[in-house]
């Protein structure tokens, strides 16, 4: 079973269960406990400036301890030939696309976790294992996690991978934003090995303002949309293109974020203490049948 | 007398204010006037018609590329790498029909060029993120049309590792690319496009005589080519006579040709069949001889396009030539003193230079050079 599949196999599920319990699913708006901050960081991604060298993919492996090879192999351009997504292995891909246009240069895009302002992964996480911090990653405790994979059903950009192939202790895997390196005031690592700084790093605020220049002064050479500065209520990665990105695989989201849909599906199953008053009442009947059992059964002995 | 030098210092020293000030984007909008700097009425971007004084010397971005530096070397961020040593003249030259030195020295002033580093900083971790750093702002410039010939992303066409090279030698690095002049261009005889015309399919561009013939300079067509158009791994060579589909717009295809062919109808370039070559003989029954063959059409006919017939006269085009100022000795007949003194319709008549004058028309008839001719009997 695909990824893709499996994730709207557990959606519908869910929807079902919310339609079981016989409540409605009418978007709720997100309530994050997570912090965020006026100062958050964020990731300019310029696709017109991308050149595909795929360096970003081999420091985002060296910097997380994946097993990453020679630098030299990932000039090789053939990988291309695939549309590849995040995973287990790699928590960022490039993938590369023909730019229509009169052009003979492709244009190639970086993927990996948007790390969203009102993130549906922290939402969905049952155990508060995900946390938007405060310096805009979303990051998840592994000592936390149980491996339920609701932040994988949840995102939607469909980034959380799960390491199916481990028999013991299969981890959560995504982009982290560097959370270890730049807390130590280092820049994450795709943006610092990046040879043409197609990634620009800072306070996401400024972003959109060079993102907004950008388009101003050239806009001829982009669409005149910043991808992730309103999606699903704002993403900490943005993204510059000249080619419609529905071409280019970003997935056509509305400004609500994310989490609206999937609490409003927790919060349907949960709500008015349903779970827990029909367990008690279940539990409360057997109770009274064992003891009423008993009862009579002392009744008859005696 | 004091005070007439102190009125002179401040006078010196506001006029070194003005001089130095920095002009900016919006510098006219200053208050210097435009004469200071700029000769003509209209300043173009293309063309500034600077002040030639001071900026003789001044190297900047319409410096003919032929006298530009002709390497330079990278360095300035060279931890993991050696020096990339730079053929920049052969850029240069290359640039001059892909969009000009601009390309590369964006942001340019009409004053000296700036350096990169003068703007793009060198390290990624800073606060002013506005524009890239200096090892973006170098690789974008590079790998944006390197990769474009060459389809990929190679560190090492650049750059050597600073490990395999010890002992380095920079100036011996240097002299190696010094020097280096990019190769005569492989022009096309002519191209075939075949065109969604109903009434003639094929339109034949004969580049060689828009270049050779007509004298009409590359960069008046080719302006903003990319490096593809002459460079890429994948192709074995360029072919002399090609047959192209045209994909282009109408309005692109025709506004180059439309800025000479003003006047033409759509039947002159649209035809079922490749077209022959231009011949000024052929098409208009006076060849060109060897000098007049070497000559711009513009040099005869005008800059006015279509270009008009001409008469035939030597004198519409050669008014001061008498037989004074005309070396006759150039047509392969040098006139001895006898024949010098003589007026040039006495041998040509009625000023009809096309008619070779024969020697029999004034003398005997006796044939040069087996016989030198007779007496003068006469002349018509």
């Amino acid at each position: 079973m695909s990824g893709k599949s499996r994730r709207d196999f557990l959606k519908t599920s869910a929807v079902i269960g919310a339609g079981v319990a016989g409540l409605s699913t009418s978007t709720v708006k997100a309530a994050p406990k997570n912090i965020l901050s006026e100062d958050r960081m964020g990731v300019l991604v310029d696709s017109t400036v991308c050149v595909g060298c795929r360096n970003c993919e081999w420091a985002c492996k060296e910097a997380h301890d994946l097993p990453a090879g020679d630098l030299q192999s990932y000039e090789e351009r053939s990988v291309f030939k695939d549309k590849r997504r995040p995973g287990t292995k790699a928590l960022t891909v490039v993938n590369e696309y023909s730019s229509g246009k009169n052009s003979n240069l492709p244009v190639d895009v970086k993927v990996q976790c948007m790390h969203c302002d009102h993130p549906a992964c922290v939402s969905a996480c049952i155990v508060g294992a995900f946390s938007k911090e405060e310096n805009g990653s979303v990051i998840w405790d592994t000592d936390k996690c149980i491996g339920c994979r609701y932040c994988m059903a949840a995102c939607p950009f469909q980034v959380p991978a799960f390491e199916y192939d481990k028999a013991i202790n299969p981890l959560i895997m995504k982009c982290d934003f560097c959370f270890n390196r730049t807390k130590e005031g280092k820049l994450p690592a795709c943006v610092n090995i990046c040879p043409v700084e197609a990634l620009t790093y800072g306070p996401r605020t400024e972003l959109v303002k060079i993102a907004r220049e950008r388009i101003k002064r050239n806009p001829e050479k982009f669409v005149d949309h910043i991808f992730g500065e309103h999606e699903v209520g704002g993403t900490a990665w943005m993204y510059l293109s000249g080619k419609d990105f529905v071409e280019l695989d970003f997935p056509q989201l509305g400004t609500n974020p994310a989490p609206g849909v999937s609490e409003s599906i927790q919060h349907g199953i949960f709500a008015y203490f349903v779970p827990p008053v029909s367990l008690y009442a279940l539990l409360g009947g057997i109770m009274w049948i064992t003891k009423h059992r008993k009862e009579l059964d002392e009744e008859e002995k005696s | 007398m004091k005070k007439g030098l102190l009125i002179f210092f401040l006078f010196a020293i506001s006029i070194t204010v003005t001089a130095q000030q920095n002009l900016g984007k919006d510098h006219s909008k200053s208050n210097i006037t435009c004469k200071t700097c700029h000769v003509c009425d209209v300043p173009t971007k293309d063309d500034p018609c600077l002040v030639p004084c001071p900026r003789e010397k001044m190297k900047t971005v319409y410096e003919s590329p032929d006298k530009t530096v002709d390497v330079v070397s990278l360095e300035e961020l060279s931890k993991k790498y050696l020096p990339v040593i730079f053929s920049h003249r052969v850029h240069a030259q290359m640039s001059v029909m892909s969009g000009g030195c601009g390309t590369c020295h964006h942001y340019n002033t009409s004053g000296p060029i700036q350096s990169c580093k003068n703007c793009h900083q060198t390290y990624r971790n800073r606060d002013d993120i506005s524009k890239p750093d200096l090892e973006a702002a170098y690789h974008r410039q590079c790998i944006t049309c390197h990769r474009e010939w060459s389809h990929g992303t190679n560190c090492n066409s650049c750059h050597s590792p600073k490990m395999d090279k010890k002992g380095f030698q920079k100036e011996e690095a240097k002299k190696k690319v010094m020097g280096k002049v990019h190769p005569a261009l492989i022009e096309p005889d002519k191209i075939v496009f075949e065109t969604k015309y109903e009434k003639g399919k094929m339109v034949t561009f004969f580049h060689d005589d828009h270049t050779k013939k007509f004298k009409i300079e590359c960069t008046s067509c080719h302006k903003n080519e990319t490096c593809l158009k002459c460079h890429d791994v994948n192709k074995a060579s360029i072919e002399k006579s090609k047959i192209v589909k045209a994909q282009k717009s109408l309005d692109e295809h025709h506004k180059k040709c439309f800025s000479c062919h003003k006047e033409d109808k759509c039947g002159s370039c649209h035809l079922n069949k490749s077209a022959e070559p231009f011949e000024h003989g052929k098409k208009t029954g006076w060849a060109l001889n060897k000098f007049h063959v070497n000559l711009s059409c513009a040099k005869c006919h005008g800059s006015k396009m279509p270009y008009t017939k001409l008469d035939n006269k030597c004198s519409s085009c050669h008014k001061a030539w008498n037989n004074e100022t005309f070396k006759h000795s150039i047509t392969g007949l040098g006139l001895d003193e006898t024949h010098s003194q003589l007026n040039c319709e006495d041998c040509h008549a009625e000023n009809n230079y096309t008619v070779k004058p024969v020697c029999s028309n004034c003398h005997e008839n006796y044939s040069f050079p087996k016989q030198k001719p007779g007496k003068l009997v006469g002349r018509k």
